[in-house]
């Protein structure tokens, strides 16, 4: 009898290797991992600890208190609409789903407002981001909150330029930026992106392709070595399930600044994350524009109107609700090729010329001036 | 749910075959309950037209062969009556169901749209999942019943099961009930049917998930890019990226049925023999989607009067079917448009040169292999303006300048180019048949593992991860 036993046992082993090799590697993962979801979550976890460690230490690098006392205050007041949030759940729900309606008409007013305002007190109002807010939704993701506003492009009196003005400019960004490499036709803009591209990936070494040759370059290197007189930094969609708004934010100001240490007296545009059409705008998950409106109004705070401006690009592509308009794409994410062009023509009208920047800067960046890099 | 998910992978799937070998006396109890849990998890509503639709069906059948009991005068002829309404009124149920979920808005706008005004209002139903192929096991199981094909009916729990089944429900193949209806009464499941069996799921994940999804995402690139100014070889790059795409999710999603069915005790028909290595396109369709190409066959085009009443019927025959199984894929006319290319192309091939071509070794495959890319692309793009574009850069025809160029062709085939060559070795029959020929060797074992983690690492990675997008 116990013969037999081993008898099939050894026949079932004989006869099926792959049931029982897919079952027992199965287990072991199971038991070494703690199921497939959890091991994510461990992964990403220590991901975010490994960032969030960091961090912090960076900051205290920098020596320069008020620089440091401005970017507490930047990160804790984004931390705030979140507590605002909390206060109103009583009745977000009813208001889910006008809230983005209502974003854009009072952003489509205020666009006209901000541009008689900026008319009649142009000196006073020139270096300032604008937001319009509104009241923000509940939101229940660890990723993100309403930030309860909209930043607007930086008031400043941008003058009109034409292709030469990009020769000295480069993009770092994610796929969106892939698309103005390919399409918009800079041709004398540097191009620095990949898809999948993140904020925190940005400055990891070799990390980066350069669309010119092709081949992955060291961010790091690149900007210590070449002179830019413009970046333009367009970076938030792959951050939207990875991390918080909060943690995001000091990650692009650690970015900023060291870019302004490497570049003296370089033109930072900090470019705003298109939105996501309503296909594929789903409140289910963290991929929707609630989520990328937090993170654009994030970066937005870091612009100040004198070296580092925030340009909003989503009144081009999206309707009254904040869409992207669904003619212009075919994924939900990324525009037709043939609608860079509107995209290109934003960015000639936004031109800061380098000499006002000394006006308001005033010394410390001479040795710079004038220069239109080397590239 | 779908099969190639961590949920079904890791939780459906192990319980299930677990609790199925416990209780080999109540198997379809156990697989009818699982299939419902199956597909409820992802359609909690329409779980209950599918239901309402089995009993509904099971009710007709029954009234079908409903005998009597006191004696009646020509009683065969009004058996006869009662046999021709009910399944005229039960074909007529069930296509009507179809009708309503899948092609009214389609109808309707069509109309609304041609009138110039919208008296017709448009619903905007979810299509729910599967039910175009389960409509079709319904309505060929009652027409064999009517023929009387079928020796003995099902109860009302083998037809259950027969409709419901998982391996089959969602996305084909289309099994009729003959097939099965031996092993629907009571199967045996094998130690080597198990082994077997997972051995094809893992073959059919592997070319879902490391193949189509692949592959799709160069046709996403491109699309996304815009049809319209593409490079006239972006443009068959693209055609070839879809082509595989569809053939290998589609396929793939066949063969990890008969696995499946393997794994339960059923022999599911196959789907797919290779349909890419044809010579002509009636060839194509004799080892494409097989399954529905004979459900066409057996319970449309024969009925019609096929090819036995002269040639104007025969043509008339082959259009109906064209239009009905262009209709079958999708409610958008780019899809009659689709329907009709093929049922132009194939009539001119039954009149000329279709013959000489399934001879010719060289020529007829550079013939399929260049216009069934062109016919996926008038399936892939439901806008007419689009489509129109993009079959002008296939010939190099630009309304405006070209926007995507040489620069990205480079970097396509730069990045996908192992894979395209992957697609190609495996749309031949050699991989399938060097996986029979060794398929019990311990480095197919091996080989096999090693497909299994990689795909489930893709599908752990890919959308079905809500830490990681980038993607963009």
């Amino acid at each position: 009898m116990n013969r037999n036993k081993i008898r099939t046992f050894l026949e079932i082993i004989y006869n099926c290797p792959f049931v029982l090799l897919v079952i027992f590697t199965s287990v072991v993962f199971l038991i070494f991992f703690d199921g497939t979801e959890g091991r994510e979550d461990g992964k990403n976890v220590a991901a975010l600890r490994m960032i969030e460690e960091k961090s912090p230490a960076k900051e205290n690098d920098i020596t320069d208190k008020e620089e440091q006392k401005e970017d507490s205050s930047i990160v804790e007041e984004v931390q705030k609409p979140k507590e605002q949030g909390e206060k109103d759940v009583k009745n977000a729900g009813t208001r889910k789903e006008n809230t983005i309606g209502i974003k854009k008409d009072l952003k489509c007013k205020t666009d006209n407002k901000s541009a008689e305002i900026s008319g009649k007190q142009e000196k006073e109002k020139k270096h300032a981001t604008e937001f319009v807010e509104y009241t923000p939704i509940e939101t229940d993701s660890r990723y993100y909150s309403d930030a309860g506003k909209i930043a607007l492009t930086t008031v400043y009196d941008y003058v009109l330029e034409n292709e030469s003005y990009f020769n000295d400019a480069a993009f770092l960004g994610d796929s969106r930026t892939l698309g103005i490499s390919d399409y918009a036709g800079l041709e004398g803009a540097d191009f620095f992106c990949d898809n999948g591209m993140t904020i925190y990936k940005l400055l990891e070494d070799d990390g980066v392709t350069y669309q010119k040759t092709g081949e992955k370059v060291d961010m790091k290197e690149i900007l210590q070595e070449k002179h830019y007189g413009k970046i333009y930094i367009m970076l938030g969609m792959n951050e939207l399930g990875y991390g918080d708004t909060p943690m995001y934010l000091r990650q692009y100001l650690k970015v900023i600044r060291q870019i302004k240490e490497w570049q003296p007296g370089v033109i930072i545009y900090v470019m705003a994350n298109l939105h996501v059409s309503q296909e594929k705008n789903n409140m289910e998950t963290e991929f929707n524009n609630i989520n990328i409106n937090d993170k654009n109004v994030a970066s937005a705070r870091l612009a100040n109107g004198s070296d580092v401006f925030y340009l909003d690009c989503n009144p081009l592509f999206t309707d009254e609700e904040g869409y992207l308009l669904a003619e212009l794409t075919f994924d939900g994410v990324h525009l037709y090729a043939q609608h860079y062009d509107k995209w290109r023509d934003f960015l000639f009208a936004h031109g800061v010329e380098r000499e006002e920047i000394q006006q308001t800067e005033g010394s410390g960046q001479t040795e710079t001036s004038g220069v239109p890099g080397d590239s | 749910m779908l099969f190639s998910s961590v949920g079904f992978l890791f939780r459906f799937l192990p319980i299930f075959i677990i609790i199925y070998l416990m209780f080999p006396k109540y198997r379809n109890i156990v697989l009818l309950t699982g299939s419902l849990i199956f597909y409820g998890v992802g359609e909690p509503f329409f779980v209950l037209l599918l239901l309402l639709s089995v009993l509904v069906n099971y009710g007709f059948t029954r009234y079908m062969f409903w005998e009597p009991r006191y004696p009646q005068s020509n009683r065969k002829k009004k058996a006869a009556r009662r046999r021709k309404r009910a399944i005229i009124l039960v074909i007529a149920l069930d296509l009507s169901v179809l009708f309503v979920f899948k092609y009214w808005d389609f109808a309707a706008g069509s109309i609304n749209a041609a009138a110039g005004k919208g008296f017709l209002p448009l619903l905007s139903l979810a299509l729910p999942l599967g039910i175009s192929f389960y409509t079709f096991q319904m309505i060929s199981y009652q027409i064999d019943c009517y023929r009387g094909t079928i020796e003995t009916r099902a109860g009302l729990l083998s037809f259950a099961t027969y409709i419901c089944m998982f391996p089959q429900l969602i996305a084909g193949p289309i099994v009729r009930y003959g097939e099965v209806a031996e092993r629907m009464e009571g199967r045996r499941v094998r130690i080597r049917d198990l082994e077997n069996g997972l051995k094809l799921f893992t073959l059919g994940l592997g070319l879902k998930v490391l193949l189509a999804n692949q592959i799709g995402t160069l046709w996403n690139l491109i699309m996304t890019a815009g049809a319209g100014r593409l490079h006239p070889l972006v443009a068959w790059l693209g055609a070839f990226a879809y082509s595989f795409q569809i053939y290998f999710d589609f396929w793939g999603y066949s063969v990890m049925a008969m696995g499946l069915g393997k794994m339960l005790g059923f022999s599911i028909p196959r789907n797919f023999d290779h349909p890419y290595t044809s010579r002509s396109l009636s060839e194509f369709w004799r080892r494409w989607h097989m399954t529905l190409g004979s459900w066409f066959k057996e319970y449309v085009y024969i009925p019609l009067g096929g090819s036995r009443k002269g040639n104007g019927r025969t043509i008339c025959n082959l259009l109906v079917v064209w239009a009905l199984t262009g209709l079958w894929h999708g409610a958008a006319w780019n899809f009659v448009l689709w329907g009709i290319v093929f049922f132009l192309l194939i009539s001119l091939e039954k009149r000329t040169f279709g013959k000489w071509m399934e001879k010719s070794l060289v020529l007829g495959h550079v013939y399929t292999v260049l216009l069934i890319p062109v016919t996926w692309v008038i399936f892939a793009i439901t806008d007419m303006g689009q489509l129109a574009g993009y079959l002008g850069n296939l010939v190099g025809y630009h309304r405006e300048g070209i926007l995507v160029g040489t620069t990205q062709l480079v970097r396509y085939l730069k990045e996908y180019g192992a894979l395209i060559i992957a697609c190609v070795i495996f749309a031949t029959p050699l991989p399938v048949n060097l996986y029979w020929k060794w398929k019990d060797r311990w480095f197919v074992v091996l080989i096999l593992l090693g497909i299994f983690w990689w795909s489930v690492r893709e599908i752990v990675l890919g959308s079905n991860n809500p830490f990681l997008y980038f993607r963009f």
